[in-house]
């Protein structure tokens, strides 16, 4: 008897839209994790992996759930990162970048240019004034700012970064093959390798802390610096940003958990856990299975194009109680937002330093009274990636 | 085959055998050990797979590395002498039985 013979049928979930998912993926998500751990759904064009146990099987079994999708728009719009690959050649890439983002170096360098950043972005905001976007004027800039300086980019500005991982992470997700994306997607690659290409001459005479001067004297082929560098631009401005975005509006949409936390400023490390279990920046990424398998009970024959959805995992009831509430007083449990195994995300002590430890005490410590802003209210959207895209604000100006 | 045992703050213990080489996080991990998380598979990059290791082991294990060090200083519970990275501990090759602590927290 085949293995797939004693496994459940996986069933089509024809009724799933990419406009809801949009919109507000997790009454989907609890409809489909009811069901079964494992969808077929049409307009993703994959099977989507909705349970927490399934998803954290996929994280630990690289020979099965192969990184190295083929046809993958990452692959298209950012090169072939170490994201995409398995080990042993993801191994040697992600070795290349040594300890720059480790909690050494952000001790020894990063804490103070974090702070430096913070001051100056949130100036940007006050100036702004109350109702202000926290996300446009704060969050973004802030972001984009600290990972232009680990990088190393000196010769580009933090809105450059906010332009190149946009329309970078646009292709990635460009399913529908506009060419206007992948139009401006390409200028963005092609940007980042001239900066590339500048910087690194200039860092092998010149060495410092940063990330690409890390890379200059590596024996990493030039292609695949390129690659890496665009998925950390990707995955390193996007995320923090909405992390902090998505924080800063639960505890003002939770009264009750702000003033918890106001009294006891050391509760910032729940609120930052607490923030990426309940809104996984990254809510979706692709896995392909290299042979016919069960996973859950479901059967998935080879070949099979997946997405694991964190965003999903992350609120499945089996792992965490009551899941759909922001809640930074419940059980502490492992979630899966950094993702898991050997792809766990490189920039996890980054965020937390950056986020937890700097950007949100400070953040409710210069802006008193912050709150919603009635008359605008925020907005958040997204499922492959999730954030807030619009956050007006107010507070009591001294 | 080495032997591994896990004792947890309950009094309860899991006594695993395993295929010399296997880290004490693998063997913890894929045998459903509760109280090791190795969120990061091993890489010496989240400690969620620390361990306290009963004196009488200490002896026999490699030297905490550099990436090993820096991590047990995030861990969730209290660094101590006994404190390693299960990634960073395999058997086999003369530890042929080991025997750890399994902390109350590790996130």
């Amino acid at each position: 008897m085949s293995i797939a013979a004693e496994a459940r049928p996986v069933p089509t979930a024809d009724w799933v839209t990419i406009e809801d998912l949009y919109r507000n993926p997790f009454p989907i998500y609890q409809k489909m994790r009811a069901e079964a751990p494992v969808h077929w759904v049409p307009a993703v064009n994959r099977y989507m992996v909705t349970s927490f146990e399934a998803c954290h099987i996929i994280e630990q079994d690289q020979e099965i759930y192969s990184a190295n999708e083929t046809g993958s728009l990452m692959k298209r719009a950012m090169g072939h990162s170490m994201l995409r690959k398995d080990d042993p050649e993801h191994d040697v890439e992600r070795k290349s970048y040594g300890g720059v983002l480790r909690p050494r170096a952000i001790k020894e360098t990063w804490n103070a240019i974090f702070q430096e950043n913070s001051d100056k972005y949130l100036a940007q905001l006050k100036a702004a004034g109350p109702g202000a976007d926290f996300i446009w004027e704060y969050a973004a800039p802030y972001a984009a700012e600290n990972l232009r300086r680990i990088i190393g980019f000196e010769n580009a500005t933090q809105e450059d970064l906010q332009r190149w991982s946009q329309t970078m992470i646009d292709g990635t997700g460009n399913y529908a093959d506009d060419p206007e994306v992948w139009a401006k997607a390409e200028k963005s690659s092609a940007e980042v390798d001239a900066a590339i290409d500048e910087m690194l001459p200039r860092l092998r005479q010149h060495p410092n802390a940063t990330l690409l001067s890390g890379l200059a004297d590596m024996k990493i082929p030039l292609e695949s610096i390129r690659a890496n560098l665009k998925m950390t631009i990707g995955g390193g401005l996007n995320e923090p940003r909405d992390v902090l975005g998505v924080a800063v509006w639960a505890l003002l949409s939770n009264p009750d958990q702000l003033a918890q936390v106001l009294a006891q400023p050391a509760r910032f490390t729940d609120v930052f856990d607490e923030a990426i279990r309940w809104v996984a920046p990254i809510g979706m990424y692709p896995r392909q299975v290299t042979r016919d398998t069960v996973l859950e009970g479901m059967a998935l024959p080879e070949g099979a194009r997946l997405g694991v959805v964190l965003g999903a995992a992350n609120r499945d009831p089996k792992q965490f109680e009551d899941p759909e509430t922001f809640n930074i007083n419940r059980e502490k449990k492992p979630h899966l937002a950094f993702g898991g195994g050997i792809h766990y995300c490189a920039g996890a002590w980054v965020a937390k330093a950056s986020v937890a430890a700097i950007a949100l005490p400070q953040v409710f410590d210069q802006l008193p009274n912050l709150r919603l802003d009635p008359e605008h209210p925020a907005v958040d959207a997204g499922w492959v990636f999730r954030g807030m895209v619009k956050f007006p604000v107010l507070w009591d100006q001294k | 085959m080495a032997k591994i045992s896990f004792h947890h703050g309950d009094g309860s213990t899991d006594v695993l055998e395993v295929e010399p080489g296997t880290s004490v996080m693998r063997a913890a991990v894929t045998n459903g050990v509760s109280g090791i998380v190795g969120e990061c598979g091993g890489q010496a990059m989240c400690a969620t797979c620390h361990v306290y290791v009963r004196q009488e082991y200490l002896d026999a294990l490699p030297p905490v590395g550099d990436d090993e060090d820096e991590m047990l200083d995030c861990t969730v519970d209290e660094r101590t002498d006994r404190s390693r990275l299960g990634c960073q501990v395999k058997v086999g090759d003369g530890l042929e039985a080991i025997e750890v602590d399994v902390p109350e927290s590790q996130v």
